[in-house]
């Protein structure tokens, strides 16, 4: 069997680990001979890729990004794209493809396996928006590296009297929010599943300095929203797939919060800082396991089809039915994280 | 002896362990301590009729009270940019407020020397950067000890070669921009890493130096972004994997181009810089049509626990300072120079802001550190 291998959506610290472990279980397991597409997608469409062998993949373990390279390329919308895919994967002999991605690059394997693409799917996004699966690769290290800003951004917080508000990623799931909220202390949280009252959250907080303590650590999703009718957003631009640009809500919110609290407010975007360096040891764990399951799948011709976890395990479900659906914090979680708000 | 002791201006990791220091060493020879909270405005709106004011703004220090404070950034006693020499109307205190007519800025001197009277400190130890410190030398001026100890993560305050501070916020920088390459190799792209720094350059530099950066944009030097535009986009193409980046300074400007400001000036004409790396990044991008990536270091780079330098240097002028006070010396900033803890005349501060020696240190048309002739020069280079 020969498979190529591809990276695509934003990159996140893991997808080495994964990359290395599907080659060598697909090497060493099953004789699979693999192809690396450069840049997602893309590479796909141009035909850009090269041989990967185990000794391409060795030393990567540890490291963030991914040597594959990545774009936000969709095949669907590229002219002839399908056509182009297709003549690719013909002119290297290839089975299928094993592609790592996001929502964004997992939705193209359905409209593809439809004109013939065979595609095994491995989840990841630091957001861990994807449905079919409890966690993605990369979203304990963005929530481990969001954790440590929010303990460092304690003491500058403390030092200065101030309201400080921290944004996070995580598009139109608040997981990298909660989690590094709750696991750095956070005063309060603002994510897209529950909208907030910016008149409330303020209330709160001047209670909180009210009652002695001089400073406060609000964590900000990118994607959070008020309470409908309450505070117009600016409108988000939309990048090249027509996907809301997010990113600078924080600074946006800044002096709505420092008129109705009266505390110095200040902001501190994460932004890409939250995707680099080494992935943790349970990001490297998952996408090792991932990675394996992966090669297993294309190997028994689980074509159209995804790992995930789910609880302990590693499953495997049909992408077509994840396509459209979010993962999304649940209320339960939220309300454990409020409980030490303010 | 009663010392007082206050931190001013942007915290900074190291002041912790500054302020244990100086306590340890006075107390061990048995003398007081005293902590001002928020920098000189727990002076300024400590009310001598109130008899809880000196309770309120201020805290006794003692060996059991700092035990554990030099492990975290930030400080303790907190810290404001207040400078009672230039009051702004919404920083006076009521009980301050009679007599004014206009918004202008008033000298409440007076009132500090009458607090520092009746609060009973007889020396004064302030940690800051060349605002607070300017406040030190008006007091100096006004015949109360004080011997002043340099912080700033821009390390530009005169008389000495090194601040608290600066070392933890290179060394975070450094880490956070080999963070960033994933991202800029991952995606072939442009990087501009914003750093904070006000008016002074050596942020940017310095962490471009240490790290390898391709660029550095500094305060000191206007750029063209057409050119930056070229010299990065031929650096991506050298780059095996196919990315290019550049550090920015928050106070740098274009050819031609005011400083770009986000917000406005605070009473000490300090005024929120921001904004210039995004507008970089949108010009590199409409100039090359590669995807750009911008990122703000901003807070996180003075954020959490210091540094062994910071801790090193941060001790010994604490242990230096206390010195000088305990054998009546006065007037004195504590410095480093030439590799060498010296204390010079607190005067010096007067000088302003330090700025990187553009000359000596920077290549105006390749937009990059230019470091050579190491032989002779400071260990930070200026």
């Amino acid at each position: 069997m020969r498979l190529g291998v591809l990276t695509g959506g934003g990159d996140c610290p893991g997808l080495n680990a994964a990359i290395r472990a599907v080659v060598r279980r697909g090497v060493r397991g099953h004789g699979i001979e693999f192809m690396g597409f450069q840049d997602g997608w893309k590479g796909v469409l141009d035909d850009a890729c090269e041989p990967l062998g185990v000794p391409e993949t060795r030393g990567i373990l540890h490291r963030g990004g991914t040597i594959l390279g990545s774009s936000s390329t969709d095949p669907i919308r590229a002219e002839d794209g399908p056509d182009r895919v297709r003549a690719t994967l013909e002119r290297h002999v290839l089975d299928g493809l094993v592609v790592i991605g996001g929502e964004g690059t997992l939705k193209s394997v359905v409209p593809l396996a439809e004109r013939g693409v065979r595609v095994v799917g491995i989840p990841k996004t630091i957001d861990n928006d994807v449905a079919g699966t409890d966690t993605t690769i990369g979203f304990t290290t963005a929530a481990q590296l969001a954790t440590d800003a929010v303990d460092r951004l304690h003491s500058t917080a403390e030092s200065h009297d101030r309201v400080m508000l921290v944004e996070v990623m995580g598009r139109h799931a608040g997981w990298i929010a909660v989690h590094a909220g709750m696991a750095g202390g956070a005063d309060a949280i603002l994510i897209p599943e529950q909208p907030f009252d910016i008149d409330e959250v303020s209330e709160h907080l001047r209670r909180r300095h009210a009652g002695g303590r001089s400073f406060s650590i609000v964590v900000v999703a990118e994607g959070a929203a008020p309470i409908e009718g309450m505070l117009e957003l600016p409108e988000a631009p939309l990048d090249e797939n027509g996907f809301p640009r997010l990113g600078g809500l924080a600074s946006w919110l800044a002096p709505g919060f420092e008129e109705r609290t009266g505390f110095a407010t200040r902001v501190t975007i994460l932004g890409h800082l939250q995707r680099g360096g080494s992935p943790v040891a349970s990001d490297r764990v998952l996408a090792t396991r991932f990675g394996i399951a992966a090669a297993d799948l294309a190997a028994a011709g689980g074509w159209g089809r995804m790992v995930a976890l789910y609880g302990r395990d590693i499953r495997d479900v049909r992408i077509a039915d994840t396509v459209g659906l979010r993962n999304l914090v649940p209320i339960e979680l939220y309300r454990d994280a409020a409980v030490f708000f303010g | 002896m009663r010392i007082g002791i206050l931190t001013g201006g942007g915290d900074v990791p190291g002041l912790n362990a500054c302020i244990k220091a100086v306590t340890n060493r006075a107390v061990a020879d048995g003398h007081e301590v005293v902590g001002i909270r928020r920098g000189w405005a727990g002076l300024l709106e400590l009310d001598p009729s109130d008899p809880d004011g000196a309770a309120t703004h201020t805290l006794k220090l003692d060996p059991e009270v700092v035990r554990t404070i030099d492990r975290t950034g930030g400080t303790i006693l907190h810290t404001s940019r207040t400078n009672p020499a230039k009051v702004r109307p919404a920083d006076e205190p009521d009980f301050l407020k009679a007599g004014r007519v206009k918004d202008e800025a008033r000298d409440h001197t007076q009132h500090v020397l009458r607090v520092l009277d009746q609060v009973g400190i007889d020396a004064l130890a302030p940690i800051g950067g060349d605002d607070t410190l300017s406040f030190a030398l008006r007091l100096h001026d006004e015949g109360v000890p004080v011997v002043a100890i340099p912080k700033t993560m821009d390390n530009d305050v005169h008389g000495t070669d090194y601040c608290i501070g600066f070392s933890t916020a290179v060394t975070r920088t450094v880490i956070f921009i080999h963070q960033l390459r994933t991202s800029a190799g991952s995606h072939e792209r442009l990087a501009v890493v914003e750093v904070f720094g006000r008016y002074s350059g050596e942020t940017s530099l310095v962490s471009a130096y240490l790290s390898g950066m391709d660029r550095a944009i500094i305060s000191e030097v206007p750029f063209d972004v057409e050119k930056l535009a070229t010299l990065l986009m031929d650096d991506k193409r050298k780059n095996p994997s196919r990315y290019a980046m550049t550090t920015i300074s928050e106070g740098a400007h274009f050819v031609g181009g005011e400083m770009v400001m986000g917000g406005t000036a605070d009473a000490y004409g300090h005024r929120k810089l921001g904004g210039i790396g995004a507008q970089t990044g949108e010009a590199l991008k409409e100039i090359t049509g590669e995807g750009i990536i911008h990122q703000q270091v901003g807070y996180l780079m003075r954020s959490g626990s210091p540094d062994a330098l910071d801790l090193m240097v941060a001790t010994n002028y604490a242990v230096m300072a206390a010195d000088l006070l305990l054998e009546g010396t006065h007037g004195r900033l504590v410095a480093l120079r030439n590799g060498t803890y010296v204390n010079v005349p607190v005067e010096e501060v007067r000088r302003g802001v330090k700025r990187v020696d553009v000359d000596a240190l920077y290549d105006t048309d390749e937009y990059r550190p230019k470091i050579r002739h190491v032989d002779g020069k400071p260990m930070f280079l200026y």
